[in-house]
């Protein structure tokens, strides 16, 4: 007995002393690695080149026609810079009430007049989130030894959320013209006198898309084994041709698809990802089908100061593809009133009305929708778009009633319903969930609900998916499941019994 | 029948959201009707108000926007621009943060006085000519810091020499300019302007010479003997530019001299009063020199052709016994005085026909001595061959 217990000491007491010699060493180990550790050589200096895109208003130049010195490219494009950068910097004053940067980029006796409204609005708790969307330059004259410009901005377009004691006051969207007087100073352009010489409110007129939406019988698509990451590595034509010939024989004859804000490069559309993009609508025309692409997918910032991010990638993403002839209509955003409640309300339907002018000033052939998450919210901004879409998750029962409702308060716009389906998935997680003949009914049903009325559709989706990102519905594992079945094709491949309804009932 | 209350809801409050909105429209109304103000001015928009409502209002100028509150006298609602906003020319436009949203916009325009004249004249130097000019740009501006109204008058002033100018120009852009030209002289012109009676202060143009015309240059020496110990000294001619002035101190000559064989030497000068100097060694053998003078880029000088006359036409050596030691000498100059020291005197060994080593030594009191030693060349039969100022002599056979 006596003897065990020795022995059992004997380990604990050799355990424990390996034990703590290790932890002494894994810690000096780990003060010895630290020390090591520091700066990069390299970056000593500092020149390293970071230029990030913070601030990409539409802007474009008249023809060069000034007094006084011929003015070179090199040249123009910096005091460009400088004027953007002067923009953002007075922005960012104005919605922080603090001085950083201003006094790169405005002259001394200039920048005295921002610093009274900071000093005053800090004063008074008003705080001011501005953003200019388009510049109109054009260079009235350059000085003979080029230190002095003078510029003229036409029909700057602001737009301005002005608060007080945090709370919203005022949203204005103004047209303004400024003249402007340069300095070139310690290498920067900065701004010695600005004038605003006319303003106006700015409206932007409906101008219905040249083109319509009818008779659509479409269904949202991802490729089966990369949902939510279409233009990823696993990209693969053939794939996507093999699942459009399906879509195609099924008796549909449109397809909506997301372009993912993030993935795609943010402000600067990555030209592979563009690449990519394109050919799926060239194989889309191959199939004669035509497709609705979904902008902003995976975004939800919605600041006003990144909005020119924002209208800098639309309007690659829409002038690239404006001209394909397989394209059917934009859907600005997917679900933005989900949104709502985590972004305001209020600034979500600002940024979705300066997207629309955006999309439509750039492309105003194809329609353009937003694809609200249900009906109650597809009302908001019906005026600006060229037909009204919706998701339908709810009972098919109200789906009759629903739409009569909508279609009584949208009389002159034509209605798709872009997302409807039912998760086929029951068991652990939902032992009372829905079949696959359930889905099937739910399917014939709601075809018989769409001949019935002539609804426009497309269904939620072709897949079951083996694998969801968490971004698109959490974590959790009964969320996870029920989006994995939503499909008309199963994880094998093979059709589920809902598969014959998914173009007629 | 929901759907029917829904919408009698929705008729009801339709007509309730649309009354009030009628009886504000009479309920706030502008009274102020001036739509121009002086910068610095006092500005106070004010409303006829029956309601008790006492909204904010928004106003924007060319810096940036504001929301200010009213004082309420007696049913007038007073709103006082602050002076970040009156003090500034350009448009301002305002909005009544009320249900019918009143808006508007007035002008501030400057005060027609000058007192600064922000002026900006460059480039500070130009060629003489009458084609390069400088500009000279004024912003004159009101005690606010404002530019003064377009189309106002600025007298620009010159003078240069004997001419005295005085030019009307009209502000466009909210600036003035006027390209102030060279003369054909050289000189300063002074440059002021004026503005609604304020005179700028004074500022300077300086006309520098135009690029130089072709030149002549000249050589002095001592004597005309390759000597390799007297200088021989360059000068150009008075350079000027095509208008005659004197082309600035300090521009660059540079002299080139090609000899005989071709090769280039090169000395270099900047002028003093049009005048470059710049001097050469003579060789130490008789040559014949081309000298030609450039101002890079610019104007060049015609040739000028020198020769040297050798100093040594013969030379004595003297081998000791072994013949190892050699001594040249003496080395007699051209009134047989012994050449000064420094005489460059080299020894080339040659055995079948291949070159061994060549040995230099400067001559010393007219003398130049060679050890060939044992280590270097072994006891065997050499060629050597001597030569300084360009006389060579030649030893076939040597035993040392």
């Amino acid at each position: 007995m006596t003897g065990i217990n020795k022995n059992i000491l004997r380990s604990v007491l050799v355990l424990s002393y390996i034990a703590i010699i290790a932890l002494v060493l894994f810690g000096i180990g780990s003060l010895y690695s630290y020390l090591n550790t520091g700066a990069d050589r390299s970056t000593m200096l500092h020149t390293e080149i970071k230029k990030i895109d913070q601030y990409l208003p539409k802007l474009e130049w008249a023809p060069l026609n000034n007094e006084g010195r011929p003015m070179d490219a090199q040249t123009l494009n910096a005091l460009q810079n400088d004027y953007l950068d002067a923009w953002y910097v007075k922005h960012v004053a104005y919605k922080t009430n603090t001085l950083a940067g201003i006094e790169d980029y405005y002259t001394e006796n200039a920048r005295k007049n921002i610093t009274a409204f900071v000093a005053q609005n800090k004063l008074n708790h008003i705080a001011i989130e501005g953003t200019t969307l388009e510049h109109h330059l054009s260079l009235d004259f350059f000085s003979e030894d080029g230190q002095l410009a003078v510029v003229t901005d036409k029909n700057v377009i602001e737009f301005k959320r002005v608060f007080e004691n945090y709370t919203l006051q005022l949203e204005t969207k103004e047209q303004s013209t400024y003249k402007l007087i340069f300095l070139l100073e310690d290498g920067f352009w900065r701004i010695r006198h600005m004038i605003k010489e006319k303003s106006k409110d700015y409206k932007n007129k409906f101008a219905h898309a040249s083109t319509e939406v009818s008779k659509v019988k479409g269904i949202n698509y991802y490729p089966q084994a990369s949902p939510w990451d279409m233009y990823g590595d696993k990209f693969d034509a053939a794939i996507i041709t093999k699942d459009f010939k399906i879509i195609k024989e099924a008796g549909l004859n449109s397809i909506r698809i997301f372009i993912p804000y993030e993935d795609f490069g943010k402000a600067n559309v990555k030209p592979e990802k563009l690449t990519k993009l394109k050919t799926v609508l060239n194989l889309a025309e191959a199939e004669k089908l035509k497709v609705v692409a979904t902008l902003f997918d995976f975004y939800g910032d919605y600041t006003v100061l990144n909005w020119t991010l924002n209208q800098h990638h639309a309007e690659t993403i829409v002038s690239a593809l404006k001209d394909h002839s397989a394209l059917l209509a934009w859907d600005i955003k997917n679900e933005p009133n989900l949104d709502f409640e985590s972004r305001h309300k209020d600034l979500v339907i600002a940024w979705l009305d300066n997207m629309i002018d955006l999309v439509k000033s750039t492309d105003p052939k194809h329609p353009v929708t937003i694809g609200w998450s249900n009906a109650e919210s597809a009302t908001i901004l019906k005026d600006k778009l060229d037909f009204i879409s919706f998701h339908y998750y709810e009972d098919l029962d109200d789906l009759e009633a629903t739409y009569k409702h909508l279609k009584s308060e949208v009389t002159n716009k034509t209605i798709a319903i872009t997302e409807f389906g039912l998760s086929s998935y029951k068991g652990f997680w939902n032992p009372f969930g829905n079949n696959e003949d359930d889905q099937s009914d739910y399917h014939k049903k709601a075809q018989g609900i769409f001949s019935e009325n002539d609804i426009n559709f497309m269904s939620w989706t072709l897949y079951d998916f083996t694998e969801i990102p968490k971004e698109v519905v959490g974590r959790l594992p009964w969320r996870k499941q029920a989006q994995e079945h939503f499909g008309f094709i199963d994880q094998n491949g093979e059709t589920k019994p809902a598969f014959k309804y998914i173009s007629k009932k | 029948m929901t759907l029917k209350y829904t919408y009698l809801l929705f008729y009801v409050w339709m007509v309730l959201l649309s009354m009030p909105s009628y009886a504000n429209n009479g309920a706030i109304e502008l009274i102020t009707k001036t739509t121009q103000f002086e910068a610095g001015q006092s500005i106070s928009l004010k409303f006829s108000n029956t309601d008790n409502e006492t909204p904010s209002l928004y106003v924007s100028n060319s810096y940036g926007s504001t929301i200010i509150k009213p004082e309420i006298d007696s049913g007038i609602l007073n709103y006082q621009i602050p002076q970040s906003i009156s003090n500034k020319t350009g448009v301002v436009n305002w909005k009544l943060l009320a249900n019918n949203s009143l808006s508007g916009a007035f002008t501030i325009i400057s005060k027609q006085k000058a007192v600064a004249l922000e002026t900006y004249l460059g480039p500070p130097s130009i060629q003489a000519g009458g084609t390069d000019y400088s500009m000279l740009v004024v912003i004159p501006t009101d005690y606010l810091d404002n530019p003064l109204a377009d189309s106002t008058k600025v007298t620009v002033k010159h003078q240069f020499l004997d001419n005295q100018n005085e030019e009307v120009v009209l502000m466009k852009n909210r600036i003035a300019y006027k390209n102030i030209y060279s003369e054909t002289k050289t000189g300063r012109i002074l440059v002021s302007s004026e503005c609604l009676g304020f005179n700028s202060k004074e500022y300077t143009v300086n006309v520098l010479p135009a690029i130089p015309t072709d030149f002549n240059i000249s050589h002095s020496r001592n004597h005309d003997y390759a000597d390799g110990n007297q200088i021989t000294t360059f000068s150009t001619s008075i350079i000027k530019d095509q208008f005659g002035n004197l082309v600035s101190d300090g521009t660059y000559i540079d002299f080139f001299i090609t000899n005989r064989s071709n090769h280039i030497l090169k000395t270099s000068s900047t002028t003093i009063k049009g005048i470059a100097v710049a001097k050469m060694i003579h060789p130490d053998h008789e040559d014949q020199w081309t000298v030609k003078a450039f101002v890079e880029g610019m104007a060049e000088s015609k040739p000028i052709e020198l020769a040297y006359k050798t100093i040594i036409s013969d030379f004595n050596v003297l081998f000791s016994e072994d013949y190892r030691t050699v001594t040249i000498g003496p080395l007699k100059s051209f009134m047989n005085q012994m050449v000064p020291d420094g005489l460059e005197v080299s020894l080339s060994v040659f055995q079948n026909e291949i070159k061994l080593n060549t040995l230099t030594k400067s001559s010393f009191e007219g003398y130049a001595t060679f050890k060939l030693d044992t280590n270097n060349f072994p006891s065997e039969n050499y060629t050597l061959k001597i030569e300084t100022a360009g006389v060579q002599k030649t030893y076939p056979n040597v035993k040392l």
